[in-house]
C-alpha cells in the first residue's frame, strides 16, 4: 500500500492508514486538538450507532407489522395501495431507487477480480447509497454518487487488510487469551499463570515477540490501540473494523457529501438548484466551473480565451470532474493519492477581508475548494499544447473529456498546490461577474455580425434561453452597484434601463483585468481642435457606451488584427496604465473590440460609407498613443484607435454629414433610426443596441460636459444630448 | 417478495365493457411480477392489456374465450410454491371443493386458482389452497346472484403466501388479507 505523506501535525501515526487519515480530513474523526486514541474511538462508535439506527428506521420490510398491532386496515396497507405513506408504497419507492443504484453499481470498476464487484462489497455499497438517498430525499440518487463512495469503502477495506496483517505478525497483542483454558492437572507444580504454556499458537519466528506494547513501532502501536477490543467503547470503538466497515463508509460518505460543516459539499454538485447564498442563481456546478475558468484566465489567459472563443463552456467537461472528484480521469491508485491531497486540505470557509458574502463563488470557498479548482486548472494546462492546436470545439472537448491515463500525478498535484493560493485569492474576487463573463463571451462572437471567420461555432449560443442572459445581466448589475466606484454608477444604471429589452445581453469586463494582460488606457490629447475633439468626444462616448459588450480583450485584439491587417497595430500595449479607473481599463478593452462591432454593424446597416473624417482623425494619431492623465476629459480611448479607424469613419461620416457638435448626437440618432428602417430583416435587438448605445453616448457627453466644467460647446452638446435621449426614450416606448 | 395477480371471468365485451375504474387505477405496471388469468377474457384486447401489466402472463381457456389456443390447465412454480390454473367449467359440479381438490392432486400443486363461479372463495384443505378470484368485472353469472367485481393479489414470500382480496362493494374497494403457510413436506 503506497504511503502518503501527511502534513497534519499529530497524525503522523496514521500516515499509513488511509481510512483513518481520510476520516480525519473529512471531519468525522476529530482532528484538533490532537486527539487521543480514546477520543477517536468514541467518535467512531457514535457514528456507527447513528448509522445502525438509521438503517433500522429506513429499511422497510412490509411484512413486519408496525407497532406490533395489526396494520391500520388492510385497505391502507396492501401492495396495490395508492397511499404513498403505506409501507408498501415506501417499499416500492425503495425498490425503484435500488434499481437505479444497481444499474450504476454493476458498472463500477467492472474489471475482473475487482474488489468492487464482489457481492459483499456491492451489497454494502447498495445499502449505503440507498440509506443516504432516503435520508436526503432532496437530492435523490444521481449517477456518480457511487463513484464517490467506492474509493471510501476501498480505503477502509485496505486498512482492515493491513490490520489483519499486523494481527498475524503480532499475534499476542491481539490474542484474547480468555478462551479455552483448560485446567492442567499435572503433578509438577508449574505455575498456572504461565501464559506461554497455554499459548497454543505456533511461535512466530518471523517477528520478535514484543511483549511490551511500547516496544512496537508507532504505526503498529497505533493500529493495536485502535483495534483493541477492550479500549474505549470496546468493540464498537475499534476504529479499523471489518464488521463496521459499512457504518464507517456511510459516515465518510455523508461527511463528504454534506461537507461536514465545511464549505465544499459534494452534494451541492449534484443539485440543480442554486447554492445557498448565491446571487447568480446558477447551480453550484456551473458556478464552480466558471470559477475554475476564471482561475484559468488568470493563470493562462491565451488558453482561456482560446477555449472561450471556441465556445467550450467549462461545465461540459468539468461536470464530470467535479461531481466525481476526478474519479473517472485517473486509475484507482492515482485517485487515492489525489484524494489524500484533497482531504488533507482544510474545508473551512475562507475568511475574507470584508465580509462580502455575495462576492465569492460560495461552493468552492475553502482551501479544499481552491485546491480542487487549482487541480482542474492544472489538468487543463497539461493539455495546453493540444488544445491550442485545435480549432474546433468538439475536438477540444474530446481531448478534455478523454484525459490521458498516463499522466504523472505528482506533477499535476504539485502544480495544483502552487496554484492553490492563487485560486483562493481569485475566488474571493468578483468571481460572480466573471461567471457572467465566462459564460457569455461565446455569444459575443455571435453578435459581432461580421466578425471573423466561421470557424467559431455559434451553435452553442442557441442553447441559452433568453431570460438567462437578462437575469444574469440584472444580477451583474446589482453586483456592480455595490462593488464598483461611484464613477461607474451612471453607466450601469443606464444600461439597466434598456437591458430588459435586449436579448442576449452581455456583461462587460468590468473587473480587474487579468494580471497577465496589460491594458493601456490611452486618452485623447488635450488639444486637438475643438471640432475634432468633440467629434472624437462623441465618438468616444459612443464607444464607452458600448462597454457592456463583452469581448475578451485579447480576443478582440486578435480579431481586430485579422480584420484590418494594418501591420503597425500594436498588439501588445506595453505601457503601464496610469491611475485609471477600472472602468476605463475595461472600457478600453471592450471599446477596442466593440469598435469593430460597431463598425461592422454600422457597415451592414448603411451601405457605402465613405470614410470621411480621415483628416480629422489623422491629426489625432500621433498624440493618441500618449498616455495622459486626463482627468479633464475623463474619457479613455482604446489604443486600438488606429485599428478602429474604419469603424470611426463610419460614425464620423455621420457626424460630418450632419454637422459638428450637437449634430453628432443627432447623427447617431439618425443613424440609429435609419438603421432601424433599413434593416428590417436584422435583429431588432441590433437596432435596440444601437439605440442604447446612442443613449449612453449622449449621457457620456453630458458627463464629460460636466467634468470639463461646461465650456460653451459643451453646453450645447449637453442640451442636444438630452434631446436625443428624450427622442430615444420616445422611440423605445413606442416599440 | 413476489407479487402475483390472479383474476378472471371478465367477459369483455359480452357481459361487461371494462374493468371498474377503481381497479384499473390500482393496477399499474411495474409492481406485479406475474399475472394469472383463469379464463373468459374474452377478446384479444384484454389479453394485451393484461400483458402491459406484466409480461409474464398465464391464461387458461374459459368456455367463452375467443382464442382457442389457451390450454385447459396450466402449472407454474413461483418461489417455493407450485401453482395450478384451470377455468373450472370443466370440473363438475361447478365449485365443488372435493372435485377441485381432486384436480389439485392431479396437477400436484400447492395453490389451485380456478374461476367460473364469479365469486371469490378461498379454501384451505390438507393438500393445499384453492382460490377463486371471482370476476374482475362483476359480469353476470348464471350460477351466482349479486356478483361483485373482485380479484386477488398474492404475495409469495418464502414459505408464506399472503392473499389480498380486493372487492368492489357499493363502489368502494374493500381489501382483505389471508395468510397461508406452506408446511414443508
Amino acid at each position: 500500500m503506497p504511503e502518503t505523506t501527511s502534513s497534519r501535525g499529530g497524525s503522523h501515526c496514521y500516515v499509513e492508514l488511509r481510512g483513518v487519515q481520510w476520516r480525519l480530513g473529512l471531519g468525522i474523526l476529530p482532528s484538533s486538538p490532537s486527539p487521543s486514541i480514546d477520543d477517536l474511538r468514541r467518535v467512531t462508535a457514535n457514528y456507527r450507532r447513528r448509522y445502525a439506527a438509521l438503517r433500522k428506521q429506513l429499511l422497510v420490510d412490509p411484512h413486519v407489522p408496525k407497532d406490533g398491532s395489526n396494520s391500520p386496515g388492510v385497505v391502507m396497507d396492501n401492495p396495490l395501495s395508492q397511499n404513498p405513506d403505506s409501507m408498501w408504497g415506501r417499499f416500492f419507492r425503495n425498490a425503484e431507487l435500488e434499481k437505479m443504484v444497481d444499474q450504476d453499481l454493476t458498472r463500477l470498476y467492472p474489471e475482473t477480480g475487482s474488489y468492487f464487484q464482489t457481492t459483499g462489497c456491492q451489497a454494502m455499497l447498495r445499502r449505503i447509497l440507498l440509506l443516504w438517498c432516503l435520508s436526503h430525499p432532496e437530492y435523490g440518487y444521481r449517477q456518480g454518487m457511487h463513484e464517490l463512495l467506492a474509493p471510501l469503502l476501498y480505503v477502509l477495506h485496505v486498512d482492515v487488510e493491513r490490520l489483519s496483517e499486523v494481527e498475524k505478525s503480532h499475534k499476542d497483542h491481539f490474542a484474547d487469551k480468555f478462551d479455552g483454558f483448560t485446567y492442567h492437572e499435572n503433578g509438577d507444580s508449574t505455575y498456572k499463570l504461565d501464559f506461554k504454556k497455554f499459548d497454543g499458537s505456533d511461535s512466530d519466528k518471523s517477528s520478535a515477540k514484543a511483549n511490551n506494547l511500547t516496544e512496537l513501532d508507532p504505526v503498529t502501536q497505533t493500529i493495536v490501540l485502535l483495534s483493541d477490543p477492550y479500549g474505549a467503547e470496546s468493540e464498537l470503538g475499534i476504529v479499523l473494523s471489518k464488521k463496521f466497515m459499512e457504518h464507517d463508509a456511510y459516515s465518510m460518505f455523508d461527511a463528504l457529501m454534506s461537507g461536514a460543516h465545511g464549505v465544499v459539499s459534494m452534494a451541492e454538485f449534484f443539485s440543480p438548484s442554486p447554492y445557498g447564498s448565491s446571487l447568480t442563481g446558477f447551480s453550484p456546478v456551473i458556478e464552480a466551473s466558471s470559477a475554475m475558468y476564471h482561475l484559468l484566465s488568470v493563470v493562462d489567459s491565451p488558453l482561456h480565451t482560446h477555449l472561450v472563443e471556441l465556445g467550450v463552456e467549462p461545465q461540459y467537461f468539468s461536470l464530470r470532474w467535479l461531481r466525481v472528484l476526478f474519479g473517472r480521469e485517473f486509475s484507482l491508485e492515482d485517485l487515492l493519492l489525489l484524494w489524500d491531497e484533497i482531504f488533507a486540505c482544510d474545508n473551512t470557509k475562507c475568511k475574507k477581508v470584508e465580509a462580502e458574502e455575495s462576492s465569492n463563488c460560495g461552493v468552492l470557498d475553502s482551501p479544499r475548494g481552491a485546491f480542487i479548482s487549482a487541480f482542474a486548472v492544472s489538468m487543463i494546462l497539461k493539455l495546453r499544447a493540444s488544445l491550442l492546436a485545435t480549432g474546433n470545439a468538439t475536438s477540444c472537448l474530446q481531448k478534455l473529456v478523454n484525459f490521458p491515463n498516463d499522466v504523472n500525478l505528482e506533477k499535476l498535484v504539485a502544480k495544483a498546490k502552487s496554484l492553490q493560493a492563487l485560486a483562493a485569492e481569485v475566488n474571493s474576487l468578483n468571481s460572480i461577474m466573471l461567471v457572467h463573463n465566462e459564460v457569455k463571451p461565446a455569444s459575443a462572437r455571435g453578435h459581432s455580425l461580421s466578425l471573423d471567420s466561421s470557424s467559431y461555432p455559434r451553435t452553442l449560443l442557441n442553447v441559452v434561453p433568453e431570460s438567462y442572459w437578462e437575469e444574469k445581466w440584472r444580477v451583474l448589475h446589482n453586483e456592480e452597484e455595490h462593488k464598483q466606484g461611484v464613477g461607474k454608477e451612471e453607466v450601469p444604471k443606464i444600461r439597466k434601463g434598456w437591458s430588459e429589452r435586449v436579448k442576449l445581453r452581455l456583461s462587460r469586463t468590468e473587473t480587474d483585468p487579468p494580471p497577465l494582460m496589460k491594458t493601456v488606457s490611452i486618452k485623447l490629447p488635450e488639444e486637438p481642435s475643438s471640432v475634432i475633439r468633440s467629434l472624437f468626444g462623441s465618438d468616444e462616448n459612443k464607444e464607452n457606451s458600448v462597454c457592456d459588450e463583452v469581448v475578451e480583450q485579447q480576443g478582440s485584439v486578435e480579431v481586430a488584427d485579422k480584420k484590418f491587417g494594418s501591420g503597425e497595430i500594436p498588439l501588445n500595449f506595453s505601457d503601464p496604465p496610469s491611475p485609471i479607473h477600472g472602468l476605463e481599463n475595461s472600457s478600453v478593452a471592450s471599446n477596442s473590440s466593440v469598435d469593430e462591432n460597431e463598425a461592422e454593424s454600422c457597415g451592414t446597416h448603411r451601405e457605402g460609407c465613405p470614410p470621411v473624417g480621415v483628416s480629422a482623425v489623422s491629426n489625432g494619431p500621433p498624440s493618441e498613443y500618449d498616455i495622459q492623465n486626463d482627468e479633464s476629459t475623463g474619457k479613455s480611448v482604446a489604443g486600438v484607435k488606429e485599428r478602429s479607424f474604419s469603424g470611426k469613419f463610419l460614425w464620423l461620416r455621420k457626424f460630418e454629414q450632419n454637422g459638428v457638435e450637437g449634430a453628432t448626437c443627432e447623427g447617431c440618432d439618425n443613424s440609429c433610426e435609419s438603421s432601424k428602417g433599413e434593416t428590417v430583416d436584422q435583429n431588432t435587438m441590433v437596432s435596440l443596441r444601437n439605440l442604447g448605445e446612442a443613449m449612453l453616448e449622449n449621457i457620456q457627453v453630458i458627463e464629460s460636459v460636466f467634468e470639463t466644467g461646461s465650456p460653451e460647446n459643451g453646453k450645447v452638446t449637453a442640451m442636444s444630448a438630452l434631446n436625443e435621449l428624450r427622442k430615444i426614450s420616445n422611440l423605445l416606448s413606442q416599440m | 417478495m413476489v407479487l402475483v395477480l390472479a383474476l378472471g371471468d371478465l367477459h369483455i365485451p359480452h357481459r361487461a365493457p371494462d374493468l371498474p375504474a377503481k381497479f384499473k387505477s390500482m393496477l399499474v405496471p411495474g409492481k406485479i411480477q406475474h399475472v394469472i388469468c383463469t379464463g373468459n377474457l374474452c377478446i384479444k384486447e384484454v389479453h394485451d392489456y393484461l400483458k402491459t401489466l406484466c409480461p409474464d402472463l398465464h391464461i387458461t381457456r374459459g368456455e367463452y374465450d375467443d382464442d382457442a389456443r389457451y390450454p385447459d390447465t396450466k402449472t407454474l412454480t413461483i418461489g417455493q410454491f407450485k401453482l395450478g390454473i384451470c377455468h373450472g367449467h370443466q370440473v363438475i359440479p361447478w365449485g365443488d371443493l372435493d372435485s377441485l381438490a381432486m384436480l389439485q392432486r392431479q396437477l400436484d400443486v400447492d395453490i389451485l386458482v380456478t374461476g367460473h363461479s364469479h365469486q371469490f372463495t378461498a379454501y384451505k384443505h390438507e393438500a393445499g389452497v384453492v382460490i377463486n378470484p371471482g370476476s374482475a368485472t362483476g359480469a353476470f353469472s348464471s350460477i351466482t346472484y349479486d356478483v361483485n367485481p373482485s380479484f386477488v393479489l398474492m404475495d409469495i414470500d418464502g414459505l408464506r403466501v399472503v392473499v389480498y382480496v380486493y372487492e368492489l362493494i357499493d363502489g368502494e374497494v374493500k381489501v382483505d388479507k389471508i395468510d397461508f403457510k406452506k408446511t414443508t413436506n
